[in-house]
Parts: C-alpha cells; structure tokens; sequence
C-alpha cells in the first residue's frame, strides 16, 4: 500500500516536470500559432488583428505566467480548446484515443506471433535454416524503414489484389495493414532477443538439473527456460516502449489512420500548442502505465521481488 | 551384484579424445569415487551416465550398462525413465540445483508427477517426509523458494530430491566444493545415512582425498582421461602403485607434519 503510494506521487510529479518541459520547449520553438489561426480565410492581417489575437490567448504573458494559467486549468480537467478546431482538448484526445491504442496493442499482437514462434524455433534449433531465416528477417525488418514497408504493403494488398483497404479506419481489416507493418517493424529485434535470451537460459545449472530429474523437454522448455528468458525481453520492451509510440505516429500518417499520432502531426505544423501539450501529457501517461505493467510483471516472474518487498522492483 | 558397468567408454569432442578406454563397475551398497585434477574428465564420465552430455559430445566407443539395460542406446524419450528414478544427480553448484522461480515444493511435486501416478496429498506427503529425513525444517522448506534457503539447506533439498526415488545409482559430482568445510561434512554424513536406507550405489566424484577416506569403500583415479589406478580405498590409499595417485596422495596438505612449502603434482 506505501509502494503504490509512492508510485502515484512519482506518476504525479513526472507528469509536472514533463508538461513543465514540454511547455518551454514548446514555447521555445519558432513559429507563431496566430499567423495560422488568421490566415485560414486568406484576407490580409492587419498588425492590430496579431496583437489583439495574441492578447486574447495570453502570449504576451511572462512564459511563468502562461504556465501557471495552463496548470491551473490543467488540474480543473480543461487541457484549453484547440486553436484549429476550437474543440476541448481533451475531447479531441478522448474521440482519437482509442484508435491509437486498438493499432498499438494489435500491432504488439502481431509482434508476439511473429517473434515467439520465430524466436523459439530459431534457439531450440541453433545454426540450423531455421536459426539463419531468422538472422535474415530480422537484418531486413530492422534496416527496411517502416513507412516504405507500409508503401510496399499497400501496393501488394490494397492496389494489386486488393482485399485490403489501404486507409481509414473502421472494420477490423482497416487495421490489418497498419499493425502489420508496425508489428514486424518491431518483430525482427525481439526475434533475435528472444532467441539470445532463450539459449543463455538453456544453458543454466538449473536446466541440467531439470533434465536429471527427468523432467520431459517440453516440460522443462516451457516452465523452466522460457519463463527465465522472459524477463530481458520484457525489460526492453519497457525500455523500447517509446519508440514504439513513435512509429504510431508514422504509421497513423502513412495509412490516413485517424489516431492520436495524426492529430499531433497535424497540430505540431500549425503550433496548436494545447493540442501538442495534451498529447505529450497523454503518451508520458500512457509509458508510466505501461512500465508499471512492467514492474509487476517482475514481481510474478521473479518470486524474489515480490517476497523482498520489491526493492528490486 | 553390478548396478552400474562401464566398459571402455571413449567420449569426444570432434577430434579431441575427452576421456579414454574407461572401465567401471560398482556394486549394490557401494561408494565409489572418482578423484582427479580438474579436467582430467571426471565430471564429462559422471555425465555421459545420464545421458547427459552437451551435444558437441559424442560416445564414440564403448558402453553404459545399467542392471542390464545399455544406457548408451537410449533414445531422448527412453531416458526419462531412468533420469531421476534409477539414476539421480546432486551437482556441485546447489543454486543451480532448483530453478530459481519455483517454490522447492513446486519442483519435487513436478518431478513425482512425471515419474508416478501418485495423487497430489500422496505426492506432498511423500516430498514432506523426504526433506524430513534430511533434517530440514519440511514444511517451510516445501513453501519455500530456492533464494530463501541457505547453501547446505538447498543442497540437502538437492539430496532428498536425489533420493526420494530410491535409485539405484546416485551421482554426486563434486556435491561439496561450493560448501564450507563443516557445512560438507554434514552433507556428506547425510549422503552416507541416505545410501544405508536405500542401499543405492554411489558414484562420488571429488578431489578430496580426505572424503574419500572416510566415505568411499572404492575408487579410482583418473588423469588426463584416463583411469591409472582403482580398488579398494584403503588399499588403494595405503599402497599406491601409479606416480600419479602417489603424488596426490603427497599434495594433502597434513595438519602434523609442517613442510616448507606445498607439495605440488
């Protein structure tokens, strides 16, 4: 109960100093929102219409002051309005969401079913074919970029045979491409991790003991190796997890998909600043909760972190 | 009567000769050990019994009788009727001896599992008794995890999981290296009370000759891959034939007499 305590005030002050950094550099950044919020209609501005716009939205403000303004609102759950659309923030967040999370987690899907068959086989059968396709898929899904890939699959599934839709979303087809894509994008390091990781295990004391208990392969496969291996594997994915939003980002873009990682895009060119600060407060968000998955994993896959009070944790 | 022969066992490693033209027999009761310098193929012959070898390891003469059965022949599924319930381990390392992640209770019900059609109370109680018989603390110990116990209590776990079987052949490869001296000693008095109740033979592979005089009624000497001398302990202790046996025999380091310097072989 203090451990989770302790959690949620580390969640709370992270998230400050993120949105304290990310409004500076925001900030920072050239560009001026207001020259694209008057230019929609194409009619000159005049300089009066600037200051007036620029008042209005508190630019002029010390940048402590702006700040202050945004934190204050930020804790009465208003994350401000949009420039571009004049929608609430958070109610843009809260419609884009969940596209972005159904691509993520099935994109993390087709990650798994690629690198754990792919990954075990190419360790139970070192140096052999297997082991060699392996070295090879993951050479070329780690050095083909993830968005001439998604172009490659587009081509293929959308143009060619089409039985794909190439963009949007809606059914369960449209998310097909896009996590497939992102999903072997990521495949090729785990499959290679995966294998390093599975055969450190195998080649463990406690294996051969397993084995002189007469312990049958599988058995000893399953329960006592893999469950070992698993837990380097899972320390990188906490770590990765970051890139993995931002290949989101890309692939949202590539396939028209209408997620959290567009609307950032489409926000970052036009300096939607309460847009951009919402979205930078959702994924540090979205990270924390993943690595806390993390760490309790840690805890049922080493029953020494869980009964020393998690110190290692 | 013969648990275990060996005849002219030759192992290699592509062109490299491991251990040479082995012959071994022990008998019903006995405690044979096999000493040598490290690497001169002590540990590569216990493991080749079990079938136990890395794969780069190959048989490439001789046989492995067990009763009457040959060993060597075996094929990965056969195997697991004899591992662990005609023959059992105890290594040196006792951290390796239990996967880390598993409670000590978990592993011995595992194993019981694969070798009886006991029901589970059976299985507990069974496991219970044998880690009782090796003067541990059973209950604890069964709920416990491996990082929760003390070197000499997992290796007497190891024990009464080597054990619990009763197998006919029991192979402690060097099961006291990693153990202070005092510690070793109750392990190795506790090795000797399980063989007297299930009249198993022993195959104790050390460097100890000190343990050896005290434990084992057999052994043999091995150097370079090969068996330079055997028989019986005393014989063997008192009246050395081979340079070799008697230059180990000349490197114990003796708390009467003071030498200048170490023996060395």
């Amino acid at each position: 109960m203090k451990q989770a305590g302790k959690r949620l005030f580390e969640l709370v002050l992270f998230l400050f100093i993120l949105s304290f950094i990310s409004f500076v550099f925001m900030k920072a950044a050239p560009g001026d929102p207001v020259r694209y919020m008057l230019n929609i209609d194409d009619v000159s501005i005049t300089d009066e219409q600037v200051e007036e716009l620029r008042n209005e939205l508190g630019f002029n403000e010390p940048l402590y002051v702006q700040y202050w303004n945004w934190l204050i609102r930020f804790f009465q759950f208003d994350l401000g309005e949009s420039y571009m659309t004049k929608q609430p923030v958070l109610q843009e967040l809260i419609n884009k969401v969940p596209s972005t999370l159904a691509l993520t987690f099935s994109s993390m899907a087709v990650m798994m079913l690629i690198a754990a068959p792919i990954g075990t086989l190419a360790a139970l059968y070192k140096n052999k074919w297997i082991d060699h396709l392996s070295r090879i898929f993951a050479l070329i899904g780690a050095s083909v970029p993830s968005f001439w890939l998604g172009l490659l699959f587009m081509q293929l599934f959308s143009v060619k045979l089409g039985i794909l839709p190439a963009m949007g979303k809606g059914t369960f087809l449209h998310l097909l491409l896009p996590s497939l894509t992102l999903g072997i994008a990521m495949a090729a390091v785990y499959v290679r991790l995966l294998r390093s990781s599975l055969l450190e295990s195998l080649g463990q004391d406690f294996i051969k003991s397993a084995r002189a208990r007469g312990l049958s392969q599988k058995r000893i496969f399953f329960f006592h190796a893999f469950r070992h291996s698993l837990t380097p594997v899972i320390t990188i994915f906490g770590v990765s997890l970051g890139s993995l939003l931002g290949g989101t980002v890309i692939i949202e873009v590539l396939f028209a998909y209408p997620g959290v990682g567009k609307l950032v895009v489409e926000a970052i060119v036009r300096r939607d600043y309460p847009v951009i600060q919402g979205y930078i407060l959702f994924m540090g968000l979205f990270v924390v909760m993943i690595n806390l998955l993390v760490d309790l994993s840690y805890r049922y896959l080493n029953p020494e972190i869980r009964l020393r009070g998690g110190d290692k944790g | 009567m013969s648990v275990l022969t060996i005849s002219n066992l030759t192992i290699k490693h592509r062109e490299e000769t491991l251990v040479q033209n082995i012959r071994l027999s022990i008998n019903e009761g006995d405690w044979l050990a096999l000493v040598g310098e490290s690497g001169s193929g002590k540990s590569v012959t216990s493991s080749s019994i079990g079938g136990l070898l890395p794969r780069e390891l190959i048989i490439s003469s001789g046989s492995i009788h067990l009763g009457g059965v040959n060993l060597s022949s075996l094929k990965e599924k056969e195997w697991r009727t004899y591992r662990g319930k005609a023959i059992s381990y105890i290594f040196q390392d006792y951290q390796g001896a239990f996967t880390p992640f598993m409670s000590i209770g978990a592993q011995f019900d595992e194993m019981l599992k694969t070798h009886l059609n006991d029901s589970k109370q059976l299985r507990k109680s069974r496991a219970l008794e044998c880690l009782n018989n090796v003067n541990l603390p059973a209950e604890r110990v069964y709920k416990s995890y491996p990082f929760q116990l003390s070197g000499g209590q997992l290796q007497r776990a190891a024990i009464a999981m080597a054990t619990i079987l009763k197998p006919k052949l029991l192979i402690a490869d060097e099961p006291t290296t990693a153990l202070d001296s005092i510690t070793a000693a109750h392990v190795l008095q506790l090795l000797a009370e399980q063989q007297k109740q299930t009249n198993c033979a022993v195959l104790f592979i050390t460097h100890d000759l000190r343990h050896v005089r005290k434990f084992a009624n057999k052994m043999a000497v091995m150097r370079k891959g090969e068996i330079v001398e055997s028989g019986m302990t005393t014989a063997v202790l008192k009246h050395p034939k081979h340079a070799y046996t008697k230059a180990l025999i000349a490197a114990i380091p003796s708390l009467k007499q003071t030498k200048e310097r170490l023996v060395t072989i």
